[in-house]
């Protein structure tokens, strides 16, 4: 049977339904990918900005320290970890951090916050956000032994300057107050106002040595990799490495948990709005397809009256749902490139919006509105929209089926 | 009260100020006039802040230069609270829970009972001589009295915030008149200043120790000696953390 033939006549008899059907189906694949693509964009750039404020996407860390993470916990021989890990796929870097809370005190005052002591030779503003977002000077050498770079709220609150001395003072590994000198060397500005006003970097060596570590010890690993969604795998592989028995691994969702569920409330509320989106196109297809086959009664009455079964019928319209919708995804390719590939390479500034408090759940955002997609995402949305359109077709063609033909003769 | 000394000590401080022999002669001998091998004394606390102002009245005892122990008297409140200062570390003993904290890292620049001192000031006090080195600045008549200035500069690696500690001592009795602190763009944090004159374990010594903050004119610290022996005898064992709550009774 030409059902085909017959499918594409009857679409095109009618163009403007056609062109209305189509753009509905188009309109759909423009927000779905506009929705879905700034959720890719937008959760990926805070997980990744997540990780490199200090933890990376997966952690290696000592036994407990999640839950209370005290300098006396720490790893041994990081030099090989750093090399196994190094060595596995995907990994894009994986560096020793040691983390823990200090009083930061110059002549005016004194605060309390949190000091990451950093290699400055392999850490870098790929790896790690604060040097990133350096404001002002710059990274403490490796041999460094004074140097520090501050936040730039804190240095304001301590009144310090580049090159003025503070006081740090913490507990060493076996529990005794130590007090170091530093002087500043640098200010990073991470629009994080919690962070710039409570972090400090110090270099590693010098650290090492203040606190009574070995070179070959730190608190943590952070392990950044090249795709985030892959993290749990990571952490998986991590945790089956020789070197990395006695410690605990976790990825960015345990590490975070904060940010994890951030993005997961965001993320539900994402797929709620498609699905009242998608309702409401599928409304839309249903209401032109419903129009189209009740306006067709007498010609499908009389097409039952030569012979054609209910069943070719109920193909018929089908067939012509899935060309309707193959046309409108077709459509809302074209109009959704010219409009990804800006949202992809410009995007929208929302700056103007935010304030200067450009943080989600403790965590930096982009200001801008810019989107990218995952290719699953994209097989995800042109299925989903497809069997969308294919189902708003489905009670059209059923109802086209079981036109009675008799009546519908009499009905002009 | 102990804390008296160990601020005294701050600027007096002993034994071994490297450099001329005559600067550390003077530090060393006003030094030995406020520190014997041990004390006890009793003391008035004034504190003025914007918020609050207070009156406590501390016992203290001391031992060298790294034991200490301050009991609060009175107000009934507050009594029988205590801090030791033991080597390394600050115990606070308090009555009321009947518990010994150990001061952590995060503690120790908070302000000791509300005072404009801070923990560390305690702590750092007895180190004075390995972070300083000092000189003096100035000899002469000032202010209608014959002094001496002695400026005290951090050494570069020492873990200290001041830029410079400038000391005013009365050049014949080699009694302090004035301690200044200054920040490291040379701007002044505080001023501690030494009056009220009077005999304390049979000499004349300042009794009053006054601690203006310079970011906030209206607030101070005031220490007032009320007695004082030296070289009293008292065994190490009195200073141990586990003493803390013997003391109470």
């Amino acid at each position: 049977m030409k059902l085909n033939q017959l499918a594409f006549r009857n679409i095109f008899r009618r163009k403007r339904r056609t062109l209305i059907t189509a753009s509905s189906v188009a309109f759909g694949v423009l927000l779905s990918v506009t929705f879905t693509g700034t959720g890719d964009y937008t959760y990926t750039h805070m997980i990744d900005a997540g990780a490199k404020m200090g933890m990376g996407h997966v952690t290696v860390e000592p036994v407990g320290y999640q839950n209370s993470p005290t300098l006396n916990k720490k790893l041994q021989h990081i030099d090989k970890m750093l090399d196994e890990i190094r060595n596995l796929d995907n990994v894009s870097d994986a560096v020793p951090r040691i983390m823990g809370q200090a009083m930061f005190a110059s002549a005016n005052k004194s605060i309390g916050g949190v000091f990451i002591a950093v290699n400055p030779n392999i850490e870098n503003a790929k790896n790690n956000l604060f040097i990133q977002s350096l404001s002002e000077g710059k990274l403490f050498s490796a041999n460094s032994k004074h140097g520090i770079v501050v936040g730039y709220k804190l240095a304001h609150k301590l009144r310090l300057k580049l090159g003025k001395k503070l006081v740090y003072t913490t507990t060493d590994a076996s529990g005794e107050i130590i007090s170091r000198i530093a002087r500043v060397k640098g200010m990073f500005k991470t629009g994080v106002d919690t962070i710039d006003a409570s972090m400090v970097l110090l270099p590693l060596a010098a650290t090492q040595q203040a606190l009574g570590y070995s070179s070959n010890q730190a608190s943590l690993i952070a392990v950044l990799i090249h795709d985030q969604r892959k993290a749990d795998d990571m952490r998986d592989k991590i945790a089956s490495l020789h070197s990395t028995q006695n410690y605990e691994e976790l990825s960015w969702h345990e590490a975070q948990p904060d940010l994890a569920g951030v993005i997961a409330m965001d993320k539900s509320m994402n797929y709620i709005s498609q699905f009242l989106v998608g309702l409401i196109i599928a409304a839309g297809i249903l209401n032109t397809m419903l129009m189209s086959v009740l306006e067709r009664k007498h010609e499908f009455g009389m097409m039952m009256a030569v012979g054609l079964s209910p069943q070719a019928l109920f193909k018929l319209v089908m067939v012509e749902s899935f060309w309707l919708a193959l046309l409108g995804l077709t459509l809302g390719i074209v109009i959704t490139a010219p409009w990804f590939y800006f949202l992809y390479y410009h995007g929208i500034d929302l700056s103007s919006g935010f304030g200067d408090d450009f943080t989600y759940g403790g965590v930096l955002i982009d200001p801008l509105f810019k989107a990218r997609l995952f290719p699953e995402s994209i097989v995800f949305i042109l299925g989903s929209v497809f069997s969308l359109a294919m189902l708003a077709g489905a009670y059209p063609a059923w109802k086209a089926g079981r036109t009675p033909p008799i009546e519908s003769l009499k009905t002009i | 009260m102990r804390f008296y000394w160990i601020l005294l000590g701050m600027m007096i401080t002993t034994s071994a100020w490297a450099g001329d022999t005559r600067t550390s002669n003077i530090l060393s001998e006003v030094d030995d006039l406020w520190r014997g091998k041990s004390s006890h004394a009793i003391a008035t606390l004034n504190i003025q802040t914007q918020h609050y102002s207070r009156s406590m009245k501390l016992e203290s005892w001391s031992k060298g230069k790294e034991k200490s122990l301050t009991k609060v008297l009175s107000p009934l409140r507050e009594k029988g609270t205590m801090t030791l200062k033991s080597g390394n570390h600050i115990y606070t003993y308090l009555p009321k829970t009947d518990r010994t904290i150990r001061l952590s890292s995060g503690m120790m620049m908070s302000s000791w009972m509300g005072s404009h001192l801070t923990n560390d000031d305690l702590l750092k006090e007895s180190r004075l001589e390995d972070d300083f080195d000092a000189r003096i600045s100035f000899e002469g008549e000032r202010h209608g009295q014959d002094i001496i200035e002695f400026t005290l500069l951090p050494k570069e690696d020492a873990a200290v915030v001041w830029g410079k500690i400038v000391l005013e001592v009365e050049a014949k009795r080699h009694l302090p008149i004035k301690e200044v602190f200054y920040d490291e763009d040379m701007q002044v944090s505080r001023t501690f200043t030494f009056t009220g004159l009077k005999k304390l374990a049979g000499k004349i010594r300042p009794s009053v120790l006054h601690i203006a903050p310079a970011d906030k004119p209206n607030e101070y610290t005031e220490f007032i000696f009320q007695e004082l022996t030296l070289n009293i005898p008292i065994s190490d064992s009195f200073f141990n953390k586990s003493a803390l709550k013997r003391h109470q009774r």
